[in-house]
């Protein structure tokens, strides 16, 4: 059956619609919970994820994890149990999950300016309650949203797509659940658009050396896009929430 | 720019799953009219300047087509009258789902810019997206999607005129109260000012003789079929019918080791050759053997059904009950139909408008025609498709697509050969002749400087005469301390092939070059086949060299790979090197380099045979032509040299060189070939024969077969020896191309030659897969790069099941080839043999990729092969007059 | 008694927000350049890159003379001295108390900024060291006073004034820092019969009113005995949902929007308070009520 079905047909349309390089619609919200120090709800098409972050506070538990020029910071990833099609118990701390709270780490670490609390720790904890493919992107770029709404400085946005090669040519942007089971390899990159570097990248599969810059290129750009999206939600959500408190204390 | 609609999918795999899928509704989907303001301009071959003259309208219009149309009309539709229709998604999509190869031609109708078609997206468009709604059938939201889109375009272009065409009544009558204008197809072709297009009309049904009598049971309904299927009742499989009985077939169930016997008119039900269907088992006392009688269809309309009737008896008192009955079913259900198109001819004899066609392929029944021009069809080979097969009718119904040519012209037979073994034999197009190097060809200082310089040594190729597609040639040439060095060279074709180009596609598309009686299909266009990569005596050409040193026992002592420059001395026949190695007056360079080779060639042969490798003759035909009259003239097995071999071995053992040299580098995806251990029962015909005639044949492993195919030799009969290796031959699976990634290493093993890992490597001319080892080994060399396609193991995978499928094929067609022409060799000779059906039916074989029956009566020296396009009831019905084949 | 639960989809929640058209300042975010010239100096929230003054944190500018930092809507508590601060305390060490204050590090309480009790200038002894876990303990909630800011940012705290010590009766209401509104007092006697600490770090602490100031000096005895009665309980329940009511829909905390809030909140039952309509209402009214009052 998957054989059939082609990731970009001839006239140039995906599957569910778009054309390559059209990122899937993206809506979020910042400050959803008043408990954490900073929240925030993203979803890229149908993929949806919560992120709350805590801190900087003071290290708890043992106490030989602070650092003295930087502050920690942790992540934990998880998806609900209803976050698929099929209803499973997720334990926390499997495989997969480790390994996407620990590349969100890195991708965070690189944009939080660290050494500016020392001793203290940082929790960033994402909850994915519907996957369509694209989980870590979104939860980086819903990190990064509630990392701001913490008010914790950061060099600058840290933003993740992924991107995809149809036919063997055209790179796709963004790749939905759907496409990740027909298609070919999913380049994933987390990167600070801004300056373009790149924080993390990540291949599903193997492919051809060749084609990685035209794909890499395709997600930086995604990347891009995806930060001026949000940029614009953060000034529309402090417009909001500024304009509430009369700008208070401001001189 | 888009907004989301998110549906709900229920998919049953074990459990119940929901599925949300996004789908985007855009906005800037342009209609594709030139003369649209409004849209977006687009690329589009919609054009005002194309009229479609149907005399129903006043003024020229588009055509939107519903599903139906494009699934049943598609020859219409091919036909370049028509022109300036909208395909809409959800009907490239429903055709897509429903038919693959009909969604593959119109793919190709859709990107013919002279047709004029144009996709517009209607499921993706604002205006014409609708929702589907709760408990409505996917066939009625595509209908009412349609319908939608053909109002939009009314609407959205009142200028122009939009015709909607469906066969569906149901929906038309939808379309014209939402004031589309509609007509069905067959209204609106014979409104054309075309002759002949009526002709290809597809014919769900005759008009007429209906509700007579119907011929065949009832199928089961969908629903019934799959449940029967989960609940066990029925089983799945894959109908074959019987070459010689028209009233029998087996159906191959997975689950069952043996193919399930289904018989007689009702137990085929309609099914066809290749027909996915269900079988209901019947009831152990039922059960039958299979047929060893033949029976012929010799109806010539669909009013009666009385002679089947009669064979029908017949049938079943041959097969009635005696020992050894084998599962037996009957047909319930088709689950798909893999209905194609056929070559044949129309059955004489017939007037009217409804013509009979008789397929070549003997196990396809004869179909039911509708035609105006009879008289000259009847002189033609013709291709025809099946469009239905409604159970009053005898005969399927179906609709004349083209005519190949005269009957009996060896231009027209070959065109059936390489159709009916789908065979792409088309002219290379202007876009593949494009990528051909401007002549002249010159060597230039560049290509010596990358290439190692072989031109002083003598070099010489060994080919069969007339060969103009020289792949290989060789060297052998004295080292010190009593060592030789021996090199094979092999065209260079993927210096000019460069991967990715439309020549590459079509290469890799074509896969092999066809070789018929007296016709060539080349892989590669004839500048590079027959001039710049055939290594002609006495010219500078790029080579490919493998490169042993070895000692005087043949041992391999180095190898080593590179691309080089040769000029070759002299292009030989095996005859002609022959000569020069037993000329023993012959002192010069080349001679002592063939005796050499032959010496070294004669030891690798014997240790191959040692560890077990085959010797399974298969008998090559020549066939002497007429140059004139291109008529047959003689047969004549080929004569075999000692140079035949020792050219073989050497291009056996550069194979199994570069084997090992491109799996050691590439694991992964290195492009292989095995020849799978048969199952033991496969032997057990070539077994019983030899228990028959006398001799034990050993099947447990290859070397024991090789050795008792050795002793079973009968001096009194010395073509019996033959005939057990072709038998033995018959018993084997096929050698396959494989992607080393995807298969065990035990795997790798190649049967026939018993050596543990091989490739092709040596004829990159006339084989694909070459190419790819070439472009392997020029990457290991470091003479050239890689590039995505070669290392992707699922790619290369696919790329082995299309060269697997096009060698098979051209094997086949290259036979079939070999067997028209001898059948018409001995058309002159006409020996009719009697014999009675009962006692020669153990000696009856069916060769069946020669597709001709032989026997092999007790006392005759060498089997008798028969003919049975030219078979004929003699009175008393266990008698049959044969053509013969070979002379008594 | 039956409790009326409110559950809703998403799709139907309310907008809480009663954003007025003010003159928007311009909004940095983070990675945005501020300025080109090196001249300024870089405060909280920016960050020099190749020449340029970047922000690092999303809000507002503010310029003191040379000096540009941007101010987030919403941080941890920046402890300034002589902030008022409601705290817990979170370990007892030697000579002194950690307190969680909301700030990005714990706060300390020296031994030696507290009152003992038995008068101010008593001496500290080794046995008052050892006695400390009966002055305070782990989860006691304090009211203190920053007295000076340690370089890495972390407070230490004094509780050496009467109104400052142990908290007894009342309930926590934790806020966001930059929602509470500096001014002159942040205790607050209302007249309708409960008091406030409204602490600088966003720990409110709500409770009724003692008629005896005299009562609480020295700050270290919990009366938990006493019984708070019903009418006391339900204002501070009203005033606490009221302060939930203004901080949904982002407004500043100070006495005056909480009493306006408290007085527009009567039409509504406490147990309605909790209603997402009738917290915006409440917000409404009190930003009416506010902006009037601004305006005349």
């Amino acid at each position: 059956m998957s054989k059939n079905r082609e990731l970009l047909s001839k006239i140039g349309l995906r599957q569910d619609g778009r054309r390559a390089d059209e990122l899937r619609r993206i809506r979020c919200k910042l400050g959803v919970f008043t408990e954490p120090d900073g929240s925030a709800y993203l979803e890229q098409g149908l993929t949806k994820v919560l992120a709350a972050v805590y801190g900087p506070h003071q290290v708890r538990g043992s106490r030989s994890k602070a650092q003295h020029d930087s502050a920690v910071v942790n992540c934990q990833f998880s998806m609900a149990v209803f976050s698929t099609g099929e209803r499973k118990k997720r334990p926390r701390g499997d495989r997969k999950s480790t390994e996407i709270s620990i590349h969100l780490r890195q991708a965070l670490t690189a944009a939080i300016k660290v050494e500016l609390y020392p001793w203290t720790q940082i929790d960033v904890y994402v909850e994915v309650l519907h996957a369509d493919g694209g989980i870590y992107p979104a939860c980086v770029n819903a990190a990064t949203l509630a990392l701001i709404d913490a008010g914790i400085p950061l060099k600058e946005y840290v933003c993740a797509c992924t991107a995809s090669l149809a036919n063997n040519d055209v790179p796709l942007l963004d790749v939905s659940h759907q496409e990740e089971i027909i298609g070919g390899p999913t380049l994933t990159v987390a990167a600070l658009p801004m300056s373009g570097k790149i924080v993390l990248m990540e291949m599903s599969q193997r492919f051809h050396v060749d084609h990685l810059q035209k794909v890499l290129d395709k997600a930086l750009q995604g990347c891009k896009d995806i930060k001026s999206i949000l940029d614009e939600a953060v000034k529309s959500h402090i417009q909001d929430v500024g304009s509430s408190t009369g700008w208070a204390s401001t001189t | 720019m888009f907004t989301t609609k998110a549906f709900i999918k229920k998919n049953k795999v074990g459990n119940y799953l929901k599925h949300v899928r996004e789908h985007y509704i855009r906005d800037d989907i342009s209609c594709g009219l030139q003369e649209c303001e409004t849209c977006l301009p687009v690329e589009s071959f919609l054009s005002p300047d194309h009229e479609n003259k149907c005399s129903l309208f006043t003024s020229n219009h588009y055509l939107i087509l519903d599903t139906n149309v494009v699934l049943d009309q598609m020859d219409i539709l091919e036909e370049s009258v028509i022109g300036n229709v909208i395909i809409l998604h959800t009907v490239l999509n429903e055709v897509k789902h429903r038919s693959l190869p009909i969604y593959k031609r119109l793919c190709a109708v859709i990107e013919n810019p002279s047709r004029h078609f144009y996709v517009f997206i209607n499921d993706h468009h604002q205006g014409t997206y609708l929702q589907q709604n709760e408990g409505e059938l996917i066939n009625d939201y595509n209908d009412r999607c349609i319908r939608a889109a053909c109002s939009w375009y009314i609407n959205h272009a009142p200028k122009q005129k939009f015709v909607f065409l469906t066969d569906d009544s149901a929906n038309r009558i939808k379309a014209q109260k939402e004031d589309i204008p509609s007509y069905t197809v067959s209204e609106y072709v014979q409104n054309l000012n075309t002759s002949g297009l009526t002709d290809k009309l597809s014919r769900k049904d005759f008009h007429g003789n209906d509700f007579t009598k119907d011929v065949f049971p009832n199928h089961l309904s969908n629903v019934e079929l799959l449940t029967g299927i989960r609940e066990g009742k029925l089983l799945q499989g894959t109908f074959r019918a019987s070459r010689d009985n028209f009233l029998e077939g087996f159906v191959n169930v997975d689950s069952y080791e043996e193919p399930v016997i289904v018989q007689g008119r009702a137990g085929l039900n309609r099914s066809v050759d290749g027909d996915t269907v269900a079988v209901e088992l019947l009831k152990e006392e039922e059960w039958v053997c299979p047929s060893e009688i033949i029976l012929e269809d010799e109806g010539v309309g669909d009013e009666s059904v009385d002679d089947v009737v009669t064979k029908e008896n017949e049938l079943q008192k041959a097969t009635k009950k005696k020992s050894g009955a084998k599962p037996t079913g009957r047909v319930v259900g088709i689950i798909r139909r893999k209905w194609r198109q056929y070559c044949g001819i129309l059955q004489g004899g017939i007037d009217g408008v409804y013509q009979m066609f008789v397929p070549a392929d003997k196990s396809i029944p004869k179909i039911k025609i509708e035609t105006r021009q009879a008289e000259f069809l009847r002189t033609q080979k013709l291709i025809v498709t099946i469009d239905s097969w409604p159970k009053h009718s005898r005969y399927p119904h179906g609709h004349f697509v083209r005519a190949l040519g005269n009957i009996g012209d060896q231009t027209t037979e070959n065109e059936v050969i390489l159709l009916e073994h789908d065979v792409p034999h088309s002219q290379f197009s202007e876009e593949v002749l494009n990528c051909l190097p401007k002549m002249p060809w010159i060597i230039t200082d560049d290509d010596v400087k990358k290439r190692v310089d072989l031109r002083h040594l003598d070099i010489c190729s060994v080919d069969p005469p007339g060969c103009t597609d020289i792949d290989d040639a060789l060297h052998c040439r004295p080292l010190a301390d009593g060592k030789l060095e021996v090199g094979v060279h092999i065209a260079d074709v993927s210096h000019f092939i460069r991967p990715g180009t439309p020549l590459d596609r079509e290469a890799a598309s074509r896969a092999t070059t066809v070789y018929l009686v007296n016709n060539r299909i080349d892989m590669v266009p004839a500048l590079l086949s027959s001039n710049l990569c055939s290594l002609r005596g006495g010219e500078e050409r790029f080579a490919f060299s493998c490169i042993w040193e070895m000692d005087q026992n043949a041992n391999i002592l180095s190898t080593r790979f590179h691309k080089s420059i040769i000029k070759s001395r002299k292009a030989m026949t095996y005859e002609e090197a022959q000569l020069i190695i037993d000329d023993k007056t012959k002192q010069d360079a080349l001679a002592e380099a063939l005796r050499s080779l032959n010496k070294l060639a004669k030891i690798m042969k014997q240790r191959r045979l040692v560890n077990g490798a085959l010797v399974l003759a298969s008998p090559e035909v020549k066939i002497q032509m007429d140059s004139e009259t291109m008529e047959p003239l003689d047969v004549e097995v080929k004569k075999l040299f000692e140079t035949n071999s020792m050219i073989e071995e050497f291009m056996l053992q550069a194979n199994i060189s570069v084997a090992e040299k491109i799996l050691e580098e590439f694991p992964d995806c290195a492009m292989l070939r095995r020849h799978p251990v048969p199952p033991a029962t496969n032997f057990d015909p070539l077994v019983k024969a030899g228990r028959h005639l006398g001799f034990e044949i050993r099947v447990d492993s290859g070397k024991n077969l090789a050795k008792s195919l050795d002793e079973a030799v009968n001096t009194k009969n010395p073509y019996l020896n033959t005939m057990f290796r072709i038998l033995a031959t018959r018993c084997m699976l096929q050698a396959v191309y494989f992607v080393s990634g995807t298969y065990q290493k035990e795997e790798y093993f190649h049967y026939g030659l018993a050596v543990p890992l091989y490739t092709h490597f040596t004829s990159p001319i006339r084989r694909y897969a070459d190419i790819i080892v070439h472009r392997l080994l020029a990457v290991i060399c470091g003479a050239d790069s890689t590039y995505p396609d070669l290392l992707d193991k699922n790619k290369t995978t696919e790329l082995c099941q299309n060269l697997n499928y096009r060698n098979r094929m051209a094997q086949y067609a290259g036979r079939a080839s070999i067997a028209f022409n001898t059948h018409g060799n001995y058309k002159m000779r006409k020996v009719t043999c009697c014999m009675s059906v009962k006692t020669p039916c153990k000696f009856l074989y069916h060769d069946m990729a020669w597709n001709v029956p032989y026997l092999w009566p007790k006392k005759a020296k060498r089997p008798i092969f028969l003919n049975t396009m030219k078979r004929t009831r003699h009175k008393k019905p266990e008698v049959w007059l044969f053509t013969l084949l070979t002379p008594l | 008694m039956p409790q009326k639960i409110h559950i809703r989809l998403a799709a139907h929640r309310i907008n809480p927000s009663i954003a007025v058209n003010r003159r928007v300042p311009k909004i940095f975010t983070p990675g945005q350049v501020i300025t080109e010239q090196n001249e300024f100096m870089r405060g909280h929230g920016t960050y020099e890159e190749e020449g340029f003054l970047k922000s690092s944190v999303a809000g507002v500018k503010e310029q003191v003379n040379n000096l540009i930092s941007i101010r987030p809507l919403k941080s941890r508590y920046n402890g300034e001295v002589g902030d008022v601060v409601v705290g817990r305390v979170t370990e007892v060490q030697q000579k002194r108390w950690k307190v969680d204050t909301n700030s990005r590090l714990d706060s300390v309480l020296l031994l030696s900024s507290v009152n003992l009790p038995g008068g101010e200038l008593r001496r500290r002894s080794a046995e008052d060291e050892h006695m400390m876990r009966q002055y305070l303990q782990e989860g006691d909630l304090i009211s203190a006073e920053v007295q000076s800011v340690y370089s890495d940012g972390s407070l230490s705290l004094h509780t050496r004034s009467l109104k400052y010590g142990k908290l007894s009766q009342g309930i926590l209401v934790k806020v966001f820092p930059s929602l509470i509104k500096r001014s002159k007092t942040h205790f607050h006697n209302f007249y309708v019969g409960a008091s406030i600490i409204l602490g600088n770090n966003g720990f409110i602490w709500i409770y009724p009113t003692v008629s005896n100031a005299e009562d609480n000096a020295g700050g270290f005895v919990q009366n938990l005995e006493q019984v708070v009665s019903r009418p006391e309980r339900e204002t501070i329940g009203r005033l606490r949902n009221c302060i939930l009511a203004l901080i949904q829909s982002k407004m500043m905390l100070y006495d005056t929007s909480i009493l306006y809030a408290f007085e527009e909140s009567q039409k509504y039952s406490v147990a309605e308070l909790l209603i997402p309509e009738a917290m915006v209402d409440v917000a409404i009214l009190t930003q009416d009520r506010l902006s009037m009052l601004e305006n005349s």
